[in-house]
């Protein structure tokens, strides 16, 4: 998966410390399954090269990778929905202003919506969630990705958590 | 952080459409977005005119359904919740809780859950054992007593539940409840035997929700 790649091209290029690696890099394969969905990212200077994660505070991330934007939703998101039956995205061509709701998914009896994190175009929808909506909870951050985007305004990428904010932004939704 | 009971409004609306409980339910879904310090936590209890209502998954129900259930002298709303088809009709005890999940606990799975275990405990109330299934509702045997299906925007719930208490169960002929095939329907009445009108499941449901979500109820 394409995905796979870039993280390998970046690791290698990157001596940035890699602090929530305590599995070799492997981990970030094609094969995840029952694994649990723990999120293993490399810490770069800048949010704008590819392969780090942002977050929103409605729990969606946005991987950028080149003038691309991948959707998803985090594993907080998932556990808190349950097991996810359809997912209703928006079509490609559709224009999103970052915040603006994009689509809605649907869990145990209960119908959940999705916020743009950034401003931009829809350029593809992850058309495998048609036949495998669960994808969404077992996969989450790979082939459970919702939409792809074009990003109108980097700029915006520097409002969203990165992951450490993210995880401390979670840990205080429990108090 | 919620010091203390979460306080929920009741607003008893009597018969009213489904049209016009979905904006009394926009109205206070925008209270609580609007709103900066506390949340007007509310539910809405109504029966409603003969309707049959989807969900976000519209495939399953093209124009020609819909047409072939207004035949039968329904209404018929296509929705933003989840769950399939369903009907509402006089004699289903319908309850749209419109809560700021923060209040609770910020898990539409944990909220679902919590309806389901309310209404279990309401029916043993009133001595009827009902249970969960892998489908989502509430059960007695293999027929469905109450169904449920909920939106959630920002943590802001809408939608909710209908128990069926003395509902012309026919209704339900006309479709696979929930999308269920193989599995039927029931009513409070049915179970028990004897006409159990929405007023008298009212005041069991209110007590069954407040102990089961930990809250205070206030009346208007």
């Amino acid at each position: 998966m394409a995905m796979c790649a870039v993280l390998r091209c970046v690791s290698a290029n990157f001596s940035a410390a890699l602090p929530l690696l305590t599995r070799p890099a492997h981990f970030w394969t094609c094969q995840n399954s029952r694994r649990p969905n723990m999120l293993r990212t490399l810490y770069t200077t800048s949010s704008r090269l590819s392969g780090a994660l942002k977050f929103t505070d409605k729990h969606e991330w946005v991987r950028v990778e080149g003038t691309v934007g991948t959707v998803g939703i985090s594993n907080f998101a998932q556990e808190a929905l349950g097991d996810v039956v359809y997912c209703g995205l928006p079509e490609v061509g559709t224009k999103l202003e970052q915040m603006e709701e994009f689509g809605a998914l649907e869990s145990v009896k209960a119908a959940s919506e999705l916020y743009s994190p950034l401003t931009g175009e829809v350029t593809e929808i992850n058309t495998n969630l048609a036949d495998n909506p669960g994808l969404v909870n077992k996969a989450c951050y790979e082939d459970g990705w919702l939409i792809k985007m074009t990003i109108e305004k980097p700029a915006e990428l520097d409002e969203l958590m990165d992951e450490a904010a993210y995880e401390k932004f979670i840990k205080s939704l429990d108090s | 952080m919620s010091v203390g009971k979460a306080a929920v409004k009741v607003v008893r609306l009597g018969r009213m459409s489904y049209r016009s409980a979905l904006k009394l339910q926009q109205q206070h879904i925008k209270q609580h977005l609007d709103s900066c310090s506390s949340s007007p936590n509310t539910l809405l209890l109504c029966e409603h005119e003969p309707v049959y209502t989807i969900g976000i998954r519209q495939a399953p129900y093209p124009p020609e359904e819909e047409q072939r259930l207004k035949a039968l002298g329904a209404d018929f709303f296509r929705s933003n919740r989840g769950g399939l088809i369903t009907f509402h009709g006089p004699g289903q005890l319908v309850c749209y809780p419109v809560l700021n999940l923060a209040c609770f606990k910020k898990s539409v799975r944990w909220y679902v859950c919590e309806l389901e275990r309310m209404v279990i405990k309401m029916c043993s109330q009133f001595g009827i054992e009902a249970s969960t299934s892998p489908d989502t509702g509430v059960w007695v045997g293999n027929n469905k007593i109450c169904a449920i299906g909920i939106h959630c925007r920002r943590y802001i719930t809408s939608h909710g539940l209908a128990l069926n208490c003395n509902t012309d169960m026919s209704w339900f002929d006309n479709i696979v409840p929930c999308g269920i095939v193989g599995k039927g329907v029931t009513s409070l009445s049915r179970e028990l035997g004897r006409d159990v009108p929405t007023e008298e499941a009212i005041p069991k449901l209110l007590e069954a929700f407040t102990e089961q979500f930990n809250c205070t109820l206030t009346y208007n």
